[in-house]
């Protein structure tokens, strides 16, 4: 709601004050889907990016809806409207290279967040890697589970790029322990519902079997560990991991029901706003804390095609301070 | 036998058209007297021979349990439906109702209203509260403004997702008092909640429909609508109250599934409205209304889940499960039809 009512404000902003705000360049960020916290914590860490609260450059997010239409659209409008740089997190890989293309033959720079595109022309990207991702969760399953015993995986959109990154770290890891059985692997398309009735059926087909459960996001992983108590059983014989870090997941580890991996949407999308001023502005330094708390991702002058934010284990230790975050 | 009956058709026309009427007669006498309760015998048969967990009290537990948010969702729409109505919007109300119930239940600071948790009952209503307004603004535009009922609830599938967002900001309502999630958790002598509530709702509709003066009246809306307002019987209130029926089920749907998933979740009870019809149409009820019973929507809904369960255990493919309903959902009209061209 609040995130709403900011962009709205922007947007009056813009339209009622463009002569006040003639020189401060505008930044469009399209991004694909605003209904999940995910991309709310994202979105929120935008319009806190100390250039945005300075008032050097106005930013309007654009929710593209889950749809790639939506999204050309939103580029088709930006680029009418003469935005000066946009930050893009497409809702897939494939889709999206158009929307880049039509920006770069008008001159404006794409800079990517999140979620790869499949095009030679962003000026450059801030992401994770999502195959990182995938290897360190199964990798806190397997040495849980001592590197013997049955595991499932609970996959996300089958052909969605976070569900092929992840699964082929999974896959790597799993090829370390050759002893562990995959003993089930279907998607429940990143719900936790979907994922509640597939572990409650995996249970009653494979008893006793099952000792990790490998979810390619946690809201899955949070579905499995419901439905392992609704079949009266105990959560900590159980080694489950998901990815992600959001807010039910890292009460879940604080439980010690679960692990999770936070991607740091926040620096995702600060990172990137950093970059796309960088591309307006060549004299520009970034301003965002987040260069400063990842000494591994160097800015580099803003001249690098790919920043690379880490990932982060949630652990007993940071998850109060993670927690507190969220508040 | 194949190119026998080719060859007399090929022959003879009258022959033709005769075996193939006595062909649809069988089937349609077939789907009169076992129709959908046969389908759903065969396939357990089918499971329990073939997965030596299916027959299992444990998995007949999961079954029940995973049958009954669709299961209510499903006997609300069977009223709608009676009257010759549809219910898109069940699968936004269940999301909704289930975001404004559970800020009531919450425990956490920042998602719940001020002064939360309150009493499980004041949540529930309030969840409750939520899908009847949701289903008697449905109502009043089909009934009082004789808008389209697909095109009210279309419309209200679309408002209710965007005011379940508004209200819950995108984010999960997390920290559920004990009581609340007991919707979902608790059980009575071994059998869950979810279950229970599912029976309670599915003897209650029966009763209504077969028992009292407003089910007839349901059966006599969607019959044929003219006759019934000859006859004295207040249609526009009648669909009016089917609204707001499925409305206050979704609602409660839409709270088991909080209480199930330990937060109440925006995205929740995306194409729920689906599988609810599709039991609805599987159990036998006409689309063309008046024509329909509770027990075939119970029996749809049983189906579906079986079936998925089924498919679940041997370890098929998520997407083969959606085929596999899909093929299920033409065959049960087709059945349906049959039945209607014997009456």
């Amino acid at each position: 709601m609040r995130t709403l009512l900011r962009t709205l404000a922007l947007a009056t902003a813009l339209a009622c004050g463009t002569a006040a705000a003639a020189d401060v360049p505008r930044i469009g960020a399209a991004v694909y889907g605003l209904n999940a916290e995910f991309m709310q914590i994202w979105a929120a860490a935008l319009e806190d990016h100390p250039a945005v609260r300075e008032g050097l450059v106005n930013v309007t997010i654009f929710d593209g809806r889950y749809n790639a239409l939506v999204q050309q659209e939103q580029f088709e409008t930006m680029i009418t409207q003469g935005f000066d740089a946009i930050i893009f997190v497409p809702i897939d890989v494939e889709a999206g290279a158009a929307a880049v293309q039509a920006a770069h033959d008008a001159g404006i720079p794409v800079i990517g967040s999140n979620t790869r595109v499949n095009s030679d022309l962003l000026t450059s990207y801030v992401g994770s890697d999502d195959v990182q991702s995938g290897y360190l969760q199964a990798r806190y399953v397997l040495d849980q589970i001592g590197c013997t015993g049955g595991v499932v995986i609970l996959e996300g959109p089958i052909g969605q790029s976070a569900q092929i990154q992840r699964l082929e770290g999974n896959l790597k890891a799993l090829a370390e322990c050759p002893d562990v059985e995959i003993i089930a692997q279907q998607t429940a398309n990143w719900s936790r519902a979907e994922a509640q009735t597939l572990m409650e059926n995996w249970l009653t087909a494979h008893p006793g079997r099952i000792a990790g459960v490998i979810g390619q996001n946690d809201e899955m992983a949070l579905g499995a560990i419901e439905a392992i108590r609704a079949a009266g059983q105990d959560v900590q014989d159980f080694a489950i991991a998901g990815i992600d870090g959001v807010t039910d997941a890292l009460r879940a580890v604080k439980a010690g029901d679960m692990a999770s991996i936070l991607q740091d949407g926040a620096a995702q999308a600060q990172g990137a706003l950093d970059l796309a001023m960088r591309a307006i502005q060549p004299d520009y330094q970034p301003m965002s804390a987040i260069w400063e708390q990842y000494p591994e991702m160097p800015w580099n002058d803003g001249a690098d095609a790919e920043y690379n934010v880490p990932w982060t284990p949630v652990t007993e230790e940071n998850v109060e301070a993670l927690l507190a975050l969220r508040q | 036998m194949e190119p026998a009956g080719r060859s007399e058709a090929m022959a003879e026309q009258p022959v033709r058209s005769g075996t193939a009427r006595s062909g649809r007669a069988m089937l349609a006498e077939f789907g009169q007297r076992y129709g959908i309760l046969a389908a759903l015998v065969l396939v357990c048969v089918g499971l329990a021979l073939s997965n030596e967990f299916f027959l299992t009290q444990r998995n007949m537990v999961n079954v029940l349990r995973q049958a009954s948010i669709n299961g209510i969702l499903a006997i609300g729409m069977t009223f709608v439906i009676l009257t010759r109505g549809i219910d898109l919007s069940v699968g936004s109300v269940v999301a909704l109702a289930g975001v404004v119930s559970a800020s009531f239940a919450s425990t956490s600071a920042t998602a719940a209203v001020s002064g939360a948790p309150y009493p499980t009952l004041l949540a529930v209503a309030m969840g409750l509260g939520t899908g009847i307004l949701a289903g008697a603004v449905n109502g009043w535009l089909v009934a009082r403004h004789k808008v389209p009922a697909f095109v009210v609830t279309l419309g209200m599938l679309s408002a209710a997702r965007g005011l379940t967002l508004i209200y819950s900001g995108g984010r999960p309502v997390p920290g559920l008092s004990d009581g609340y999630r007991s919707l979902g958790t608790a059980d009575l002598f071994g059998i869950p909640m979810p279950v229970i509530l599912f029976a309670a709702v599915f003897l209650g509709a029966w009763f209504v429909l077969e028992a009292t003066r407003f089910g007839r009246h349901v059966y006599a809306a969607g019959g044929n609508p003219h006759a019934a307002r000859v006859s004295g019987i207040r249609v526009e209130n009648v669909r009016m109250a089917v609204y707001v029926i499925s409305g206050a089920l979704a609602g409660l749907a839409g709270m088991i599934l909080a209480a199930r998933t330990g937060s109440a979740l925006p995205q929740a009870g995306i194409a729920y409205e689906l599988d609810a019809i599709a039991a609805v149409v599987i159990g036998g009820t006409s689309l063309a209304g008046g024509v329909g019973r509770v027990t075939g929507t119970l029996i749809g809904a049983l189906l579906i889940a079986v079936v998925n369960n089924g498919l679940d255990l041997m370890g098929v493919e998520s997407y083969y499960q959606q085929v596999i309903k899909g093929g299920l959902i033409v065959a049960a009209v087709m059945l349906d039809q049959a039945r209607h061209r014997a009456d």
